[in-house]
């Protein structure tokens, strides 16, 4: 660039950090979202299609994703080897089960730009169905992102006095019987 | 007579023929193959090698434009506010910063490009003021500045 100046160049501009991600509660569209921005390197001012910037992400709780609606068991997933009879068609619901991390897997999958940088950035995507991450992910991760849904509280986890004390829109009468 | 004009009459066909060969040969000297050796080969490769320049010309000034704006967004993302939102509150404040100057700041003056957000960020909460409050100055501003067109 003709414009360049010789400022400071900050120490570690082209370092690959390693963000940490807990899916649990979370939609997973949302969450692949945010992964493929850090793996393409689109959260960086220095990014470039061709740089190779991109950075490590790891989504734990991968096998607690929450879709909203009827996606479970409306959303489906079809593959097709080629072969003459082999059409899969595999709703979420029954994916989830074969398989919890493949939702996400297939989500940040289409995500990403359909080049040839697609698979490296997939090999540095780390998914793990529970909380247990391995000892060298876990002394590898720098950041840990907020989670992109507020999970709501269940009725339970309410305190009673919370519960008393909750604008009610309208007052039953004594001789009123709930359904 | 049958030769009438001039150049009807000579029969050297021109002396600088090598001259001129090589004058498009040297373009095609980069290319795979017979393509950057012989003549009527090459004259093509060259031809769409022009071609491919004069509309990558064209399309550089795109997405050049195109990768500033994406840097400009991560940037602005950095310091919690989107790309559409900046640029508009910048303008707004008549800071007539074009993208390219915006991208370089973002990249080697992190703190300018800080400064800058939080303008954007000051103009657009008094925009959200404007539309949504009661109209009266906020507390501690005791005079407006000019609105500028």
């Amino acid at each position: 660039m003709s414009s360049f100046s010789r400022s400071a160049q900050q120490w570690a501009t082209f370092a690959r950090s390693w963000f940490l991600i807990d899916a649990r509660m979370q939609p997973p569209g949302k969450i692949a979202s945010m992964c493929s921005v850090r793996l393409q390197g689109k959260h960086k001012p220095i990014y470039h299609p061709l740089s190779d910037i991109g950075d490590h992400v790891v989504v734990m709780n991968t096998r607690h994703i929450a879709f909203s609606g009827n996606k479970w068991e409306q959303k489906v997933y079809s593959s097709h080897t080629g072969y003459p009879g082999s059409f899969k068609q595999l709703t979420a619901a029954q994916m989830h089960k074969k398989d919890p991390t493949a939702i996400i897997k297939l989500a940040v999958y289409g995500m990403l730009p359909k080049n040839l940088t697609r698979r490296t950035m997939m090999q540095r995507l780390h998914l793990f169905p529970d909380d247990v991450l391995p000892e060298d992910i876990l002394k590898n991760l720098t950041e840990e992102l907020p989670q992109p849904r507020e999970i709501p509280r269940k009725l339970s986890e309410y305190t009673q006095e919370e519960r008393d004390t909750f604008p009610m829109l309208w007052t039953p009468p004594e001789d009123y019987k709930m359904k | 007579m049958v030769f009438l004009t001039l150049s009807c009459w000579i029969r050297n066909r021109g002396p600088d023929r090598y001259w001129k060969v090589q004058e498009l040969l040297k373009n095609a000297r980069h290319f795979r193959g017979r393509k950057n050796r012989c003549y009527s080969l090459a004259v093509r490769a060259v031809r769409r090698a022009f071609i491919y320049a004069s509309k990558a010309r064209k399309a550089k000034r795109r997405n050049m434009r195109q990768l500033w704006i994406s840097r400009i967004a991560a940037a602005s993302r950095e310091h919690h506010m989107k790309y559409p939102a900046l640029v508009h509150n910048l303008l707004k404040s008549s800071v007539q910063l074009n993208r390219r100057v915006l991208c370089d700041l973002s990249i080697t003056e992190p703190r300018s490009f800080l400064a800058l957000a939080k303008l954007a960020r000051a103009r657009q909460q008094e925009g959200f003021r404007a539309a949504l409050g009661d109209g009266n100055e906020p507390p501690g501003v005791f005079s407006r500045i000019t609105q500028l067109s």
